[in-house]
């Protein structure tokens, strides 16, 4: 773990730059504020020693992948909103539960980041409308075999996300 | 960091095998012996099973209330996250290449296929293949990029009206923004220095490179984008959307303003000098002979035409 040392450091030479980093990106002061400051959280809590040769680009690369997230979350309400918007009122889910469900879909999102389309769809169409594997070939334009390995590709990449990351 | 114990990567795969044939065939009672046994047969694979089922229950949307809408939403918010990614990532770079990583990100590309072009003075209306109105104006020039995946119209140059049909969004590229429209009709106009949106029914969702968040156009709104910024504008001096209808329509328009528009429908040199460049103009104005309506303007204001040629005209103030 780094020393809050080295962090201190990091964070007085470079927060006013990385703040002005972020609200080019956001294009908001308040959520570049926030994100500043969960980029030196994280950097507190990483367990590796920080590499200090090119502090930016390291800060950089925390921050960007905050801001990734930031996004996701947003993307996210934004097209469950529209979803629901589509259903008749009666149907809506309440607050609570919409609230449990996309803090699943963000954790789930986040799993699938870097599955190509064609896997991720399979793969979705399973876990979320239950379909057969046969059902996704037809759907998809592709063989069951095709499918069957999409799948499990897919569940093997969450996988190594999920026990690889925790221990 | 590993551990000695966690499972290799062999039963891992082979637990995800047996997951997901008895979940295809309905918990088959000989193929769960089957799987029972397998686990039995060591402390690895049966260490390999409890974290794939672990994971698997974790991701399983099925149960969840109110999940019927999980995949839409994942779909849409991720095509729109990769499409903020890229045009983020392109920072202040023209945007010719997101086109391109669009294609790329949605994975069916098409190369640019269809160009739709008008020449001086020309309007014309296209039906687009997925059944939206797509019209322009006079010296415009669109590439479109259409897939199942996507719909994307690059407005080369020119002005154009969009009117989308229902199914899915539609996407014009400028120089300055990417505009996604819902279901509705706006305009879009690249200018020099500009891109102008106007929006008449539905909303347009501008995303730009580098920076800013998202910015939602309303109905009856008219934006200016530009490597500034965009900026809502309170006031107009033209009706964006009049010239689908072969018009022009102005407020309070300042006279240079107007034979700059005007100009952009006829060949040649056509200005005013300085004195009465701030004269003000509001009419309905037809398009069809540009030739015409400018034979009208002494009748309104103080001015006199002077021609050398077809081609060179200049209003002057009567003094």
């Amino acid at each position: 773990m780094p020393s809050n040392d080295s962090v201190q450091t990091l964070y007085s030479d470079h927060h006013g730059w990385l703040h002005a980093w972020l609200r080019s990106k956001l294009g908001n002061a308040a959520d570049a504020a926030d994100l500043a400051q969960d980029t030196f959280v994280r950097l507190l809590q990483r367990r590796e020693h920080l590499q200090l040769n090119t502090p930016r680009a390291f800060l950089r690369t925390v921050a960007r992948g905050l801001v990734i997230d930031h996004w996701r979350r947003e993307e996210l309400h934004r097209a469950y909103l529209e979803a629901l918007a589509q259903l008749p009122e009666a149907q809506a889910p309440s607050a609570e539960t919409r609230e449990l469900l996309l803090e699943l879909l963000e954790r789930i999102a986040r799993m699938l980041e870097g599955l190509k389309p064609k896997v991720r769809r399979a793969f979705l169409l399973a876990q979320c409308e239950g379909l057969k594997h046969q059902a996704i070939a037809d759907q998809m334009g592709i063989s069951v075999r095709t499918v069957e390995r999409y799948i499990a590709d897919a569940l093997y990449h969450c996988y190594l996300l999920r026990y690889t990351d925790e221990c | 960091m590993m551990t000695a114990a966690q499972p290799g990567a062999t039963a891992v795969k082979q637990a995800i095998q047996w997951m997901l044939r008895l979940r295809e065939s309905g918990h088959d009672p000989a193929l769960q012996q089957q799987c029972r046994e397998w686990r039995a047969a060591h402390h690895e694979h049966e260490q390999a099973w409890q974290r794939v089922i672990h994971l698997h229950q974790d991701l399983d949307l099925r149960a969840v209330p109110g999940a019927g809408l999980a995949l839409q939403t994942l779909e849409t918010s991720q095509r729109r996250l990769h499409r903020r990614q890229a045009l983020k990532l392109l920072g202040g770079v023209a945007m010719a290449g997101t086109a391109a990583w669009l294609g790329k990100d949605l994975d069916a590309v098409n190369t640019w296929t269809s160009d739709y072009a008008t020449g001086t003075g020309e309007r014309r209306s296209f039906a687009l293949p997925d059944g939206s109105l797509m019209q322009l104006n006079t010296r415009s020039a669109v590439d479109l990029a259409f897939s199942d995946q996507q719909r994307l119209v690059r407005l080369k140059q020119g002005e154009l009206m969009i009117a989308c049909s229902p199914q899915r969004p539609l996407l014009v590229q400028t120089r300055d923004a990417l505009l996604e429209g819902f279901e509705g009709r706006f305009v879009a106009r690249q200018d020099s220095d500009c891109t102008r949106v106007s929006v008449s029914h539905g909303r347009v969702a501008v995303h730009r490179p580098g920076n800013g968040p998202l910015q939602w156009i309303e109905s009856g709104q008219n934006w200016r984008l530009d490597a500034q910024g965009t900026h809502r504008l309170q006031q107009v001096d033209m009706d964006a959307m009049a010239w689908t209808e072969g018009l022009i329509v102005t407020r309070d328009m300042r006279l240079f303003d107007f034979l700059s528009q005007v100009s952009r429908y006829r060949h040649g040199y056509l200005s005013c000098s300085d004195d009465i460049a701030d004269l003000r103009l509001s009419g309905v104005f037809r398009l069809e002979d540009p030739e015409q309506l400018l034979q009208l303007l002494p009748r309104t204001l103080p001015v006199r035409l002077r021609q050398r040629t077809r081609w060179w005209v200049r209003v002057e103030g009567l003094a």
